[in-house]
């Protein structure tokens, strides 16, 4: 294992060397760079456009290239304007392939793309030797080829990107939630989608420094899945998802730092790792949350089960003891001794070693299920027809919605007695149930 | 009646409309255009497949007309085509006596409730208050009044108890009810709904017909998309439509058993054939 790891050329020295000024200064353009991409990403995702920024991400190179040819100037100013225009182009096509061919529009999107990228990749090899123009730093990026222009022109993008989209967020909300009625109050859905593409093109540019062509998209989407996992506005999505690409890049710099690995990869595994702690931790449908939303409920049920077991026992006049309730309920020693517990302390029972007895409201609420199950229970031999042998596990499910015992009671016209002749208890309500 | 019954021309049921509308008018304001709606010779393709041809009609203000027709009649194109949605091959949709475009706030539309992302992170209440978008300019905020707006809309449809809870938390009668409220906080004089009643109980259909027969008395103009026949008769008016205008005028007496027939009896195949053929000849040109 440790030859395995050994092979690996981490250095693990780096982490007592301080973060070198160079490092802020890439990390703070690769922040803006997840903030940008992530806040982005959510129209992207939102208008299940994934496809469309991987495909933007690739088509900016032929622009790069072509830029630099004709600028002989590799400063990020020219390249940026050159990505822009081929976005923007790349996205037009896509439209005019898929509209005016029987082309889907993902095959128009996988045709448009990969020409545009092979058109780069034979552009850049065809550019004379001993040029300044690094094909490997636009596919897998480069951090050492951040520079201040970098810098600087994500000290602008990404601002710019945060305050188009707040100025106008609500046009950018209802032409993403509803196309169709956006068109017909006359707002202009186009308008926005090439908003987006443009926006979508400069920030793409400015991160294929960072992360690369291949991976940038990942900043786009990842963050933006796990936001949307999380958020029910889209406000606090979009904040979310700019903390979420904040959080990658930086995550992924200092790693990158520490293991000497690529930065791009280090942080797409980063964001990577936010988007799964998203699906687990999801308050909505985390797997988390729906393992701990299954135990509460089974306590709840448990906690009814043995509350009802006591009733039952002191009804026929014995006393309740903890191995009569295991044995009655079904349930092990230790669920019934967390059951109890819980019990005790919302004051349903006290307990004496081993005798267990009811208080008046744990009383009350037990009367309540037995008088739930059995009215259940003549509901089903009554209502529903069913053999009145097999209605008692019926009934054993169904007490647990004692909120509904008023209504059976009623429908069946207030009966003394349930199929099993047992009397069906009744409840004062002086104060309260 | 024999006429409307069985003239085979659009251009002969908007003649048999026209002489009917001083009996049918319960609304007309002085100074209002007389139709809320006019459609001349409207015709739709999808690609080369014709899905509306040569439809026309007028409606009336304060009118509640119901469109009935097969699928793939083009009940939902004709709506689209309404609103400016789609282009035409020919034809003109004149709403309040004005082209679509310069009248868009004061029309609503209902779309089916199908084609929409209900995990889209937004409550009830933004929902609605997308009804008041179309007025905001491009760099606008809603304001107070227009949320007091959805709030009011809201409580038309008996959903304010709802206005925080998340879209993905509503049952399918609830959703339509929501729209509906989208469209009724625009306060659009003209209201085009896309089948309001398709998978909705019949409670949700009582409460949204009630709404609608309010919004008439109010003397707003009603289109509803529908596919259920059994409730025509609550309609003012009924256009039967496959591809063409079958018949169109008051509910009794467009609603005819030959009518229906006419309706739900097929295409016309030999105009298919005809374009068909005509679409070969162009190829050969």
């Amino acid at each position: 294992m440790i030859d395995v790891l050994a092979q690996l050329d981490f250095d693990w020295s780096q982490w007592s060397v301080p973060f070198s000024s160079r490092w802020w200064q890439e990390t703070t353009c690769s922040v803006l760079v997840g903030i940008a991409c992530g806040v982005l990403g959510c129209f992207v995702v939102l208008r299940r456009m994934a496809l469309i920024g991987d495909a933007l991400s690739h088509a900016v190179l032929p622009g790069v290239v072509i830029a630099f040819m004709l600028t002989g100037n590799a400063g990020i100013g020219h390249l940026f304007l050159g990505a822009l225009l081929a976005g923007l182009i790349t996205a037009a096509l896509i439209k005019l392939v898929s509209q005016y061919s029987r082309t889907k529009e993902d095959s128009a999107i996988g045709i448009v793309f990969t020409a545009f990228f092979a058109l780069g990749i034979i552009l850049i090899s065809a550019l004379p030797r001993g040029t300044h123009f690094d094909l490997k730093c636009f596919l897998f990026g480069d951090p050492l080829a951040v520079g201040p222009d970098d810098l600087l022109m994500m000290e602008i993008v990404a601002p710019l990107v945060i305050v188009t989209i707040f100025v106008l967020y609500h046009r950018l909300k209802i032409t993403t939630f509803d196309p169709v009625v956006a068109a017909a109050m006359g707002i202009s859905v186009s308008a926005m989608h090439y908003l987006i593409m443009g926006m979508l093109s400069a920030t793409v540019v400015a991160g294929l420094k960072t992360t690369g062509v291949i991976l940038v998209v990942a900043m786009v989407i990842t963050p933006a899945s796990a936001a949307y996992q999380l958020s029910n506005r889209l406000s606090s999505m979009l904040i979310l998802s700019g903390v979420f690409g904040a959080l990658a890049a930086a995550a992924g710099m200092s790693l990158a730092f520490v293991t000497n690995s690529p930065t791009g990869p280090a942080m797409v595994l980063a964001a990577t790792m936010i988007f799964a702690m998203a699906m687990v931790l999801s308050p909505r449908d985390g797997v988390l949350f729906k393992i701990l939303h299954r135990r509460r409920v089974r306590l709840h049920i448990d906690g009814e089960d043995c509350l009802k077991a006591v009733y039952r026992l002191l009804e026929a006049g014995e006393a309740a003891l903890r191995g009569e309730l295991a044995s009655r309920t079904g349930l092990s020693y230790s669920r019934v001794a967390v059951s109890l517990r819980a019990l005790r302390s919302q004051r349903l029972i006290e307990t004496d070693g081993e005798v267990v007895r009811l208080t008046s409201p744990g009383h009350l609420r037990a009367t309540n299920l037995v008088r739930a199950h059995r009215l259940w229970e003549s509901y089903l031999a009554e209502e529903a027809r069913a053999d009145v042998g097999s209605i008692h596990d019926e009934a054993e499910y169904l007490e647990h919605a004692h909120e509904l015992a008023d209504e059976v009671d009623e429908t069946l016209g207030f009966p003394e007695r349930d199929p099993h002749g047992v009397v069906i208890p009744t409840i004062e309500r002086s104060g309260g149930p | 009646m024999s006429q409307e019954v069985l003239n085979p021309s659009a251009e002969l049921a908007t003649e048999a409309t026209t002489k009917a509308e001083p009996a049918s008018a319960s609304v007309t304001k002085s100074a209002a255009p007389p139709f809320a709606i006019s459609v001349r010779g409207l015709s739709v393709s999808y690609g080369q497949l014709p899905v509306l041809r040569s439809v026309s009609f007028d409606i009336a203000r304060g009118q509640l007309v119901g469109v009935v027709g097969p699928n793939g009649a083009g009940k939902s194109t004709l709506l689209k085509a309404m609103l400016g949605l789609l282009t035409p091959d020919r034809g003109v949709v004149c709403v309040l006596g004005e082209p679509v475009g310069q009248c868009r706030n004061r029309i609503a539309y209902v779309p089916q409730t199908e084609g929409v992302d209900w995990d889209f992170p937004i409550t009830v209440r933004d929902v609605v208050v997308m009804g008041r978008y179309g007025r905001l300019g491009w760099f606008g905020r809603p304001n107070r009044e227009d949320r007091q707006a959805a709030i009011e809309a809201l409580e038309l449809v008996a959903m304010s108890a709802f206005k925080d809870r998340h879209i993905r938390q509503l049952s399918g009668g609830q959703q339509k009810r929501v729209f509906l409220a989208r469209a009724l906080c625009q306060r659009a004089e003209v209201l085009l709904l896309d089948e309001p009643f398709a998978g909705v109980d019949a409670a949700t259909e009582q409460a949204i017909f009630k709404l609608i027969e309010r919004l008439v008395q109010e003397g707003k103009t009603l289109v509803v998309v529908n596919h259920d026949l059994s409730v025509l008769n609550r309609f003012d008016q009924v256009l039967l439509l496959n591809q063409r205008v079958v018949a169109f005028g008051a509910t009794e007496r467009v609603v005819t058993d030959e009518n229906l027939r006419r309706t739900y009896g097929g295409r016309l195949t030999l105009l298919d054939r005809a374009d068909a053929a005509l679409r070969e000849n162009r190829g050969r040109s």
